[in-house]
C-alpha cells in the first residue's frame, strides 16, 4: 500500500512539475479542453481510486465505521476534508464576490457550528455508541416509526447536500474538459460513483486524508503567488490581502500590474464590497443573521458529520477530532475571502464580461496570469473537495437506506450481503438522483448547500439536542418537534420551488425574505425544540426506565447509588 | 426519590459534581461564543450610520442644474458623468436595469455638452468623450476613461428622458450610500476592522473555544474520576 502510494506521489510530483505538458494557454477563460489540469485532475482520480481499492470495505460494519481506527489528527483531517466541499472551496468566495460582507456569513456560519457541536453533542454521541443518526433517534425515542423518518431525513439532508457539490464537481469538469455542463455533472456524477462504490468508507477515510493535503495545498499556492505579484504582503496572503480589502474600499489607481487579459489591477471606490449588509447588494442584517444562525446549527444537526463520530475509538478522540477538523477546516476558511477580494479587482473591467460566480477562484488565478498548472491544480483541488465530501454523503445517505430503512424497518432479517447490496443500490440511485437536479441549476452552490442546513437544523438537531440532555424529552415530544420543524421546512420548500417554475402563492414576498430556502432553520429550529418540549410536558408517557438509564450511566456516566 | 427521578438527565438540574462543573463549562463557553458572534453583528447594527460617498455629494451638488438641463453649466456636466461612471466602475455589483439607465444618462450628458452646430453630426467616440468630461490618463480617471468604450451609447433624443430623470436618485443613492461606523472606518492589519473581526477573529475564536473545552473536559474528568469508556 505505501508503496503503491509512493509511486503515485512521485507521478504525480513528475506531472506537476513537467513543463511541456502545460503548454496549452490558460487566456481563454473557458471553452476549450485544458489539457494540463486534466491530466492532473485524471491522475489524483486514478490516485482516490486506488487508495479506495487497497482500503476496501470488507463487511457492512467496515463499511459504515471504518473499524474505528482512526487517530484524532487523522479523523480531523478526514472531517476537514469531509467538511470541505465545493461549497467552500468555490461557493463561499463567490457568495463574497457577489455579495461582499454578505458572504461572510457562510464563513462564520460553516465554522462556529463546530463549537456547538463539540460542547453539545461530540463525546456524548460517541458514547451513545450507535453507527448512524437515525440508530440514535430509533433507540433514544424509543420508536421504529421515527428510526424510519430519521432515515429518510437523513437521506434528503444527504441528497440536497449533494446537489452543490454535483454543481461544483460539473462546472470544474466543464471548465477543464471544455465540455457543457450537463455532461460534465453527468461524467463527474459517475466517476465519484465508482469509487464510492469501490472503496467504502474506510477508503473514502484514508483518501479523505489525502484529499486533505491536496486541497489545502491546491487553494493557498495561488494566493502565495497573487498577493505577492500585486505587491501585498504575500508570507501569509491570509493577513495580507486585508489591506486589498481597504483598497477597495478606496479604491485602487492604476500603476500596480496587469491582468491576463490586459487591463490595469486597479478598481474605482467600491465599499459596498466590505460594508456590512450594504443596500446595493440587496441583503439586510436580518439575512446576514440568519444564515450564520442556520448554518451554525444545521452544522451540528448533519448525519455525515455526526456520523464521523462513530468512527473514532474513544469519546476523547471524537472531542480532539473535532479540534483538529475545526482547525483543519479554518486554514482554508481564513483564505477563501482572499479569492473574492483579487476576484473583485481582476474582474472589475467591463470588458472581462459576467463570470460565472461559482467559478471566481479558478476565474482570479486565470486573470492574475498564474502558472497554467497552478490553475489545473487549483481546479483540481475543487474537484477533490468535492470528492471528498460527495463520497462521505453516499455513505451517509447509503447506510441511512441500507441499515436504517432496509434492515431496521423492512426487513429486520436481511442478511450482511443482502444490506451490503443494498447500500451500493441506495449509493446508485442517490447519485443519479442528485445529477439530475444538479442539472437544473437552481441556485448558487453555497446556496443549494445551506438548504441541507437548514433541514438539517430544523429536524435532526433538535432530537439530539434534547435527547442528549434531557431525558423528560419522549416520543410524542420528538413527532411534535418534527412536526413543527417538518411544516416549517415544508413551507418553506414548497415556496421556493413553486417559485423557481414561476407560480407565485399568496404573501409569496413575505415567505420568500422570512422562510428562505437558504436559512429557514432561524426559525423552524426554535420552533422544533419548543414543541419537542411542550409536546413531552404533555404527554402521558414517560421516557421508559431503561432508556433514562442508558442516558445517565453510559452516556452521561452518572453512578446512581 | 422515584427510579425515573433518580436518573433523570436535565443539563440545568446536574445529577453529579462533574455533570455541574460541565455545565458551568458548557454556559461559559456558550456565552462567549454567542456574544462574540451575535453580539457583535447586534452592535454593529446599531452604531452603523449610512454615509455618503463623496461621489454621492458631487452628483447631488449638480443635479438640480443638470436635470433642467439649461442652466447647467459645462464644468457641472462633467462632475455629473464622472459620477455616473464612478458607479458603472462598481461593474456587477450594479443590476443590469441600473446600468443601462446610467449609461443612457452618462452617453446624454456627453451629448449635451458638445456645440450645437456639432451635435447632429455628434458620435459618441470614446477619445473625444473623455476629453469632454475632462478625463485625464492618471489615477481614477484612466479608469473611468477605460470604462467609456462599455458605457457609451447611442443618444436618442436631446434631452434626459423622464424614466432616467426620475430613477436616478435613487439608483445613485442605492450604490452611494454605505453602511459605516467607527467600527468599519477603524483599520487593523490593514482590514476595516469589522472584516477582520468577523473574517478572522472569530474563526481564531472558534478554535481556540474548542481547544480550551477539550483541554478542560479532559482535566474534569481526571479531576472527578469520570472514566468515559465502559
Amino acid at each position: 500500500m505505501n508503496k503503491l502510494n509512493k509511486i503515485l506521489y512521485a507521478l504525480f510530483f513528475t506531472l506537476l512539475f513537467s513543463d511541456n505538458l502545460f503548454a496549452q494557454s490558460a487566456d481563454a477563460l473557458e471553452g476549450e479542453l485544458k489539457l494540463g489540469p486534466a491530466i492532473i485532475l485524471i491522475v489524483l482520480l486514478l490516485t482516490f481510486i486506488l487508495v479506495g481499492v487497497f482500503n476496501r470495505a470488507k463487511d457492512t460494519k467496515t463499511y459504515w465505521a471504518a473499524g474505528r481506527k482512526i487517530s484524532p489528527v487523522g479523523a480531523g483531517m478526514a472531517i476537514a476534508s469531509n467538511w470541505m466541499s465545493a461549497a467552500s472551496f468555490l461557493g463561499m468566495a463567490a457568495v463574497m464576490y457577489g455579495s461582499g460582507y454578505h458572504g461572510l456569513s457562510y464563513v462564520v456560519g460553516w465554522t462556529g457550528g463546530y463549537v456547538l457541536l463539540l460542547i453539545l453533542m461530540a463525546g456524548q454521541i460517541r458514547r451513545y455508541g450507535k453507527y448512524t443518526a437515525a440508530d440514535f433517534i430509533g433507540d433514544r425515542y424509543y420508536s421504529q416509526g421515527l428510526r424510519g423518518v430519521g432515515a429518510v431525513l437523513a437521506i434528503l439532508i444527504s441528497f440536497s447536500y449533494c446537489v452543490g457539490q454535483f454543481a461544483g464537481i460539473g462546472l470544474m469538469f466543464k471548465w477543464i474538459l471544455g465540455i457543457d455542463y450537463e455532461w460534465a455533472v453527468v461524467i463527474g456524477a459517475s466517476v465519484v460513483l465508482t469509487y464510492t462504490l469501490i472503496s467504502g468508507m474506510l477508503g473514502v477515510t484514508k483518501n479523505m486524508q489525502i484529499q486533505y493535503v491536496i486541497i489545502i495545498i491546491s487553494f493557498i499556492i495561488p494566493l502565495f503567488i497573487l498577493t505577492y505579484k500585486f505587491g501585498y504582503f504575500a508570507w501569509l496572503p491570509q493577513v495580507g490581502y486585508g489591506a486589498a480589502i481597504s483598497d477597495i474600499v478606496n479604491g485602487i489607481a492604476p500603476g500596480g500590474g496587469i491582468t491576463s487579459m490586459g487591463h490595469d489591477f486597479a478598481i474605482l471606490p467600491s465599499p459596498e464590497f466590505a460594508m456590512p449588509w450594504d443596500p446595493a447588494t440587496g441583503q439586510t442584517a436580518f439575512q446576514w443573521l440568519a444564515i450564520c444562525f442556520s448554518l451554525m446549527i444545521g452544522t451540528a444537526g448533519l448525519p455525515h458529520v455526526i456520523q464521523r463520530f462513530y468512527v473514532v475509538p474513544r469519546a476523547k478522540d471524537a472531542r480532539w477530532s473535532v479540534v483538529w477538523g475545526l482547525f483543519f477546516i479554518c486554514i482554508l476558511y481564513w483564505s477563501a475571502p482572499v479569492y473574492s477580494a483579487f476576484g473583485k479587482i481582476l474582474s472589475s473591467n467591463p470588458e472581462v464580461g459576467k463570470l460565472t460566480k461559482d467559478a471566481i477562484v479558478v476565474y482570479t488565478a486565470q486573470l492574475g496570469d498564474l502558472y497554467p498548472l497552478v490553475i489545473g491544480f487549483l481546479a483540481a483541488g475543487a474537484v477533490s473537495a468535492a470528492f471528498s465530501t460527495v463520497s462521505g454523503l453516499l455513505v451517509a445517505g447509503a447506510s441511512a437506506f441500507s441499515h436504517d430503512l432496509y434492515f431496521n424497518v423492512i426487513n429486520p432479517k436481511a442478511t450482511e450481503k443482502s444490506q451490503m447490496l443494498m447500500a451500493r443500490v441506495g449509493t446508485i440511485l442517490m447519485a443519479a438522483g442528485v445529477a439530475i437536479i444538479a442539472i437544473l441549476d437552481l441556485g448558487l452552490i453555497a446556496q443549494l448547500v445551506a438548504v441541507a442546513f437548514s433541514l438539517a437544523g430544523c429536524t435532526i438537531f433538535p432530537l439530539f439536542l434534547l435527547g442528549i440532555w434531557w431525558s423528560g424529552s419522549n416520543r410524542t415530544g420528538a413527532w411534535a418537534g418534527l412536526i413543527a420543524g417538518g411544516s416549517v421546512a415544508t413551507v418553506t420548500l414548497v415556496y421556493f420551488i413553486t417559485g423557481k417554475y414561476g407560480i407565485t402563492l399568496p404573501y409569496h414576498e413575505f415567505i420568500n425574505y422570512y422562510l428562505n430556502a437558504w436559512y429557514f432553520a432561524w426559525l423552524g429550529a426554535p420552533l422544533a425544540i419548543a414543541a419537542n418540549i411542550i409536546g413531552s410536558k404533555f404527554a402521558k408517557e414517560k421516557t421508559p426506565l431503561e432508556i433514562k438509564k442508558f442516558l445517565a450511566e453510559r452516556v452521561h456516566n452518572i453512578k446512581v447509588d | 426519590m422515584t427510579e425515573h427521578e433518580k436518573y433523570e438527565v436535565n443539563f440545568f438540574k446536574p445529577l453529579s459534581e462533574h455533570a455541574k462543573a460541565n455545565k458551568k463549562l458548557i454556559s461559559r463557553l456558550a456565552i462567549i461564543w454567542a456574544v462574540a458572534v451575535f453580539g457583535f453583528h447586534f452592535l454593529l447594527i446599531i452604531v452603523t450610520t449610512p454615509t455618503p460617498e463623496q461621489t454621492l455629494n458631487d452628483f447631488n451638488s449638480v443635479w438640480p442644474q443638470v436635470v433642467e438641463d439649461n442652466s447647467a453649466t459645462v464644468e457641472m456636466k462633467q462632475v455629473f458623468a464622472k459620477s455616473m461612471l464612478m458607479v458603472l466602475g462598481k461593474n456587477i455589483a450594479v443590476k443590469d436595469n441600473h446600468k443601462a439607465i446610467l449609461k443612457e444618462s452618462l452617453s446624454w450628458s456627453v451629448y449635451s455638452m458638445q456645440p450645437d452646430s456639432i451635435k447632429p453630426l455628434y458620435k459618441l467616440e470614446p477619445i473625444s468623450a473623455a476629453t469632454s468630461i475632462g478625463l485625464s490618463s492618471e489615477g481614477f480617471d484612466k479608469i473611468m476613461k477605460d470604462l467609456l468604450p462599455s458605457s457609451l451609447v447611442k443618444v436618442k433624443n436631446s434631452s434626459l428622458s423622464d424614466e432616467s430623470k426620475k430613477a436616478l436618485p435613487e439608483i445613485m443613492n442605492l450604490y452611494l450610500i454605505h453602511n459605516q461606523s467607527f467600527l468599519t472606518d477603524f483599520k487593523f492589519l490593514g482590514f476595516p476592522f469589522h472584516y477582520w473581526y468577523t473574517a478572522q477573529f472569530l474563526l481564531i475564536l472558534f478554535v481556540l473555544l474548542c481547544l480550551y473545552y477539550a483541554v478542560s473536559i479532559d482535566r474534569m474528568n481526571r479531576e472527578y474520576d469520570f472514566v468515559e469508556e465502559t
